[in-house]
């Protein structure tokens, strides 16, 4: 590996094993020393567990194979004769494996789990950032306003086909918004990728963070305003 | 060394097998039978039967017998009202409470009557291993398997049966995925399989991929309450109709019945047309009704029970994120796929022809037998990595469930969940903890309550308690939870809203000390039933073959009445202690039999002929 690793690429931070006590880097998953299988370190994250860099892009076949390697390393079907402390050790290696490797699959997620990991959102996932986004009022208010019009009209009994062309209508701006959004995190995306393989430290690639952050609480937003509509149109 | 096995509880037939030579293999009786029914007796001195002689008990004293139980499993008295009705048994229990089991004066939880079962099975297993010559024949711990669509409370119900007959529960595995790992021992073959597994009482689908030895699932759905026990009743409700219904509140002439239909059944997925016979029903002397009946009408009856198959697969694959094209294989497991509309149902689904070159009975338990080899000696040729087939959630404000851990999630699995207080100096919290995919807490299963106890005295909304959910590879939950603030262990008690106490395992396993083992004669006397149960089985069939008219014209005057005449002697004998007399009633049956078994044997010979040149003449399959 080349000499000024940066933290993303290769963590250095220490852990210690709990059986015999020799420290083991962050990414290790059996002690060095006594090769017993390691207690799940509270300082690694996904990235790190996978052998992986913190990139955003990963290839498919690769996470898979990985996944099949290392739960051949550690699923507890294979500590069924160890020690306790090992079967609790592989129980907990194994599960965090499996959560990690759920999150790590779906591309968005994977986006979501980055911005907690560097800090920009909260570390529990339950914990929402509620409100509309600043960038979208204007048009949520327009739609919030055409919705309520069209339930007025259903009331009145307007015609079923003129209802859900007005729907049609309402919906167009925000999937188009939608479309417009999935290329802009496509190209995020590649932008952190782009900044973590050149070394750019971390207070320059910040920005790259923020608008990913930004643009996946939109996206929430028009997800839950196009299920609106599709209700709507359920009616 | 004493010995592992692994054993498929199944709702109709349970199987016991072990792996020799790293090849598995089932275990089987004296006789050579593997299967062992689901079925359990107690008579009035409080004596336990299982299997073949609590078959026949079913007929005779059908209060004092149950069958099906593992319908029963980890379920509430008011999931099985309805269905309670229909089985000879008592079923009781509160509301909200464990089902309870009545046989005579006697009330036994269904892990009780499960445990008979596996009793069973580990004295047929160690019996084995005596007689192989084994040092430590003695089989103390076990892999058993569950339908994937288990819920946690019918997977603990599971291992606490297995405890309670004595066996440590190495892991509880389920059935398809058990049934992959039998099916992908000899084939170096990867890629996606499903695994459609309709047994007697329930419905799984699996969607795998298997790679280097890694069987994962990807996917997996069912339906806990479907199978060829929904058949059967289909059938019997037809016969109850059509024969009048006198016979309706009858215990005994629906059994008979019961008995009838699956020989029927059975013989559909051999022929085209059959006949049901009811007859023999102590409690009605003299009584007899026969229907023929169709392969296509049998088929018209059932094909919404086979249909709602289709629905659990379509959800599988879309959760699998693959089309039916996608798949590379389809697997058939369990004794209901042998009809021959659940293969063309299956086929139809997935666009090609099904697996079932192993037997679909026994494949389950195989795997089984193979995953208890993987765990002891550690052979890492295998890995199987399942998943949880419902989500779990606790109940949150208004009533709404909120998910902590995902259907579909690699098992073990762990997840957190933040709790705090309302009102100042409180220090308890109650947890609703639930199973399912709806959104409201009364369409969900619920699992436990905990009350969370032990929290520091602070301000309303201060603690911050964490709250740790685990599923661990058998699929079952357990609960940690941890005051942040303060670090302090918190102390959880769990109260399982549809199992038992430990403490209440605890005094069923000291019970089942007091009932003593059966002595050996009334062993042998049971195996003497099983046999001649055998025989007459066999006979009847061949009774029942439409052949039989032309076949009796070569027979000689006398012979098939004296056939008739040995059946109803030897049905006479079987239900009394009378050990020589059976075998005599067996001997003298075969004896009679012997000349048209031969005739039968020509026919069907000269049959396979003549189709053989037609298949020459005509263009092959599809």
């Amino acid at each position: 590996m080349s000499a000024p690793s940066s933290p993303d690429t290769r963590a250095v931070s220490i852990q210690a094993c709990k059986h015999c006590g020799t420290g083991a880097p962050v990414d290790a998953h059996f002690c060095p020393q006594c090769e017993k299988i390691l207690t799940v370190s509270r300082h690694g994250d996904y990235f790190t567990f996978f052998g992986l860099a913190r990139k955003l892009r990963i290839d498919p076949a690769e996470l898979e194979r990985r996944f099949r390697g290392l739960s051949r390393q550690f699923h507890p079907d294979y500590f069924y004769n160890a020690a306790p402390a090992e079967r609790l050790a592989s129980l907990e290696r194994a599960s965090y494996l499996n959560d990690a490797y759920r999150t790590l699959r779906q591309p968005l997620d994977r986006v979501e789990y980055l911005l907690r990991i560097e800090g920009l959102l909260p570390k529990d996932r339950r914990e929402q950032v509620l409100g509309t986004p600043p960038s979208l009022l204007e048009e949520v208010f327009a739609f919030n306003e055409e919705l309520d019009a069209i339930r007025q009209a259903r009331a009145a009994g307007a015609p079923a086909d003129e209802l859900r062309e007005r729907l049609d209508d309402a919906r167009r701006p925000i999937e188009a918004r939608r479309d417009e959004h999935e290329r802009r995190l496509d190209q995020l995306m590649t932008e952190w990728d782009r900044g973590v393989d050149a070394g750019v430290p971390p207070a320059g690639r910040r920005a790259t963070l923020e608008a990913l952050r930004a643009l996946l609480l939109e996206r929430t937003y028009i997800n839950n305003l196009l299920a609106t509509v599709a209700r709507e149109q359920a009616v | 060394m004493s010995r592992v096995v692994g054993i498929d509880l199944g709702t109709t037939n349970s199987l016991v097998a072990h792996v020799i030579n790293g090849r598995p293999t089932v275990i089987r009786d004296e006789s050579g039978d593997g299967l062992l029914p689901s079925i359990v007796s107690v008579d009035a001195a409080g004596t336990v039967f299982v299997g073949r002689e609590a078959e026949r008990r079913l007929l005779s004293d059908p209060s004092r017998t149950v069958y099906s139980v593992k319908r029963f499993m980890g379920r509430g008295a008011e999931d099985v009202g309805a269905e309670a009705a229909f089985f000879p048994f008592a079923v009781s229990g509160e509301q909200g409470g464990v089902v309870g089991i009545g046989l005579g004066a006697r009330v036994f939880a269904p892990p009780e009557i499960s445990a008979f079962i596996l009793k069973e099975l580990k004295r047929r297993a160690e019996a084995f291993f005596a007689q192989s010559g084994d040092i430590d024949p003695d089989v103390d711990r076990a892999v058993i398997t569950v339908p994937a669509y288990f819920n946690d409370a019918q997977r603990t119900a599971t291992r606490d049966a297995g405890r309670l007959a004595g066996l440590e529960v190495l892991r509880i595995n389920n059935e398809p995925t058990a049934a992959s790992l039998a099916y992908g021992l000899d084939r170096r073959r990867e890629g996606t399989i499903a695994v459609y597994d309709l047994g007697g009482g329930t419905f799984d689908i699996s969607i795998l991929r298997v790679e280097e030895g890694v069987f994962q699932v990807l996917a997996t759905n069912g339906d806990t309450h479907l199978g060829g026990d929904d058949i059967d009743q289909l059938l019997v409700s037809m016969v109850l109709e059509e024969a009048g219904g006198a016979l309706g509140g009858n215990a005994e002439a629906v059994q008979v019945i019961r008995r009838a239909v699956i020989e029927a059944k059975w013989d559909l997925s051999e022929r085209e047309s059959t006949e049901i016979r009811v007859g023999d029903i102590e409690s009605v002397p003299g009584f007899a009704w026969r229907r023929p009946i169709t392969r296509a009408e049998f088929e018209s009856i059932v094909r919404p029970v086979i249909e709602r198959t289709i629905g659990p697969c379509r959800q599988a694959l879309d959760d699998a994120g693959l089309t039916p094209q996608m798949v590379d294989e389809v697997v058939l497991v369990g004794g209901s796929t042998r009809v021959p509309l659940v293969r063309r149902t299956v086929a139809e689904l997935f666009g090609r022809a099904p697996q079932a070159d192993l037997n679909p009975d026994e494949v389950v338990a195989l795997g089984a037998a193979l995953q208890a080899d993987i765990l002891v000696t550690g052979n890492r040729n295998m890995l199987l990595l399942d998943v949880t087939p419902l989500s779990l959630g606790i109940e949150t404000v208004g009533g709404v469930t909120s998910k902590i851990i995902f259907r579909n999630s690699p098992v073990p699995a762990g997840g957190s969940e933040m709790f705090t207080t309302f009102v100042d100096n409180q220090t308890a919290v109650d947890i609703h903890v639930l199973q399912g995919e709806r959104e409201l807490v009364a369409d969900n299963r619920s699992l436990a309550r905990f009350k969370l106890g032990g929290i520091p005295p602070m301000p309303a909304g201060l603690p911050r308690i964490q709250v740790r959910f685990q599923i661990d590879a058998d699929g079952i939950l357990s609960v940690g939870a941890r005051e942040l603030r303060t670090g302090i262990e918190q102390v959880i008690e769990v109260k399982p809203s549809y199992g038992l106490t430990d403490g209440e395992v605890e005094r069923m396993l000291l019970e089942s000390f007091e009932h003593a083992e059966e002595d050996m004669e009334a062993r042998f006397l049971i195996d003497a039933r099983n046999e001649a149960d055998r025989v007459l089985r066999a006979t009847e069939k061949v009774l029942r073959d439409p052949d039989l008219p032309a076949a009796s014209e070569e027979l000689g005057p006398g012979e098939l009445p004296a056939i008739e005449a040995a059946v109803a002697d030897l049905k006479r004998v079987i239900r009394g202690a009378d050990r020589a007399a059976i075998e005599a009633g067996m001997a003298r049956l075969n004896d009679v039999t012997r000349h048209l078994a031969e005739i039968m044997m020509n026919r069907s010979i000269k049959a396979a002929l003549a189709g053989r040149q037609i298949d020459t003449v005509q263009p092959e399959g599809r």
